[in-house]
């Protein structure tokens, strides 16, 4: 921005100066920052003196602007807002945070059913072992005893 | 940037506390009340934008992190939107682009004692854009910086804001147009 550009270091001239008068107004203490030391130095010589006077006559106009202090209504009608305002936005968070959580859940959970399909893939049924006529000694092979017959 | 002194309130409003609700009040309504008052020309409306203006603070309270902006600029924005929200809605433009020239012609002498209502009457002649750089920067005392991140322009834009504002003013106020 401009006024990175400008600083104390580098002289106003009266071009600067009076530009800076036309936007800020008379009171150096409005201007930016970085050039009030130089605009200082500047509105010491007669024609920075004179720049200023001018700006000046424009501001004691708008110093003529004033505005009513808020009335005591307004003040409590804000306040009196403000409990139920702060009280809802707080109960909104904390739901929102709870469904927050449970999708983190959920989201964990299917990820997790995910991973567990991808690295143990289904094992084919092992039909012999599965057998509802099969007992654990199923596959002991034949009969020893009809072996010998 | 310094340390933003509305930051540990904004945290305590969050967390509930009732007297800190009462301080930011006390701390912003008047400059609220003020800014809307200068940009609307119009004391009830400039009330209902201050009413507004805080209701978001108090929603944005509890979750408020502070970003680029401090809270102060932050809020200007806020009261500002909500002016100009009022400004569409009068239909005084047909089109959402503002105007940028102001109506220069001299306003009349004013009598003893209503010199106010001339710089009132001025202030709202003047092109919005321009009114609001002068009301930020001339009455609200923001800074240069402040004021630009509010409007969210260039502080070369403020500038040049400001002085085609001043120069409009000058001519309705004074009666000539700032130029030697």
């Amino acid at each position: 921005m401009a006024d990175e550009r400008k600083t104390a270091d580098v002289p106003l001239d009266a071009k600067r100066f009076a530009a800076l008068a036309d936007a800020y107004g008379g009171a150096l203490h409005r201007w930016p920052a970085a050039e009030q030391a130089a605009a200082i130095l500047f509105a010491g010589t007669d024609e920075g003196r004179a720049v200023l006077r001018r700006a000046d006559s424009l501001d004691t106009m708008l110093d003529r602007h004033r505005v009513e202090a808020p009335s005591p209504t307004l003040y409590g009608a804000i306040v009196s807002g403000a409990v139920t305002a702060v009280r809802q936005e707080r109960r909104r968070r904390f739901w929102w945070l709870g469904f927050g959580l449970a999708g983190v859940g959920l989201a964990g959970a299917v990820a997790g059913l995910a991973l567990v399909t991808v690295v143990n893939p289904d094992i084919q049924s092992d039909h012999y072992v599965m057998d509802a006529n099969a007992t654990s000694f199923g596959d002991a092979g034949p009969d020893q005893a009809e072996e010998d017959l | 940037m310094g340390a933003d002194t509305d930051e540990e309130l904004v945290r305590r409003i969050g967390a509930g506390d009732p007297a800190a609700v009462q301080a930011m009040v006390a701390r912003k309504l008047p400059r609220i009340l003020a800014l809307a008052t200068r940009m609307l020309g119009d004391a009830a409306e400039a009330e209902d934008v201050a009413q507004e203006t805080f209701v978001r603070i108090w929603r944005h309270a509890s979750g408020w992190r502070q970003g680029h902006a401090r809270f102060d600029t932050w809020v200007h924005r806020v009261a500002l939107n909500l002016c100009y929200d009022r400004l569409r809605r009068r239909r005084e433009w047909t089109t959402d682009e503002l105007p940028e020239v102001a109506d220069e012609a001299p306003l009349p002498d004013a009598l003893p004692g209503d010199e106010e209502r001339r710089v009132s009457q001025a202030l709202q002649r003047i092109a919005p854009r321009q009114r609001e750089a002068i009301v930020l920067v001339y009455y609200q005392e923001l800074s240069n910086i402040e004021a630009a991140s509010a409007m969210q322009v260039s502080v070369d834009a403020l500038e040049s804001l400001l002085a085609r504002g001043r120069r409009s003013l000058q001519a309705m106020l004074i009666g000539d147009d700032g130029d030697d």
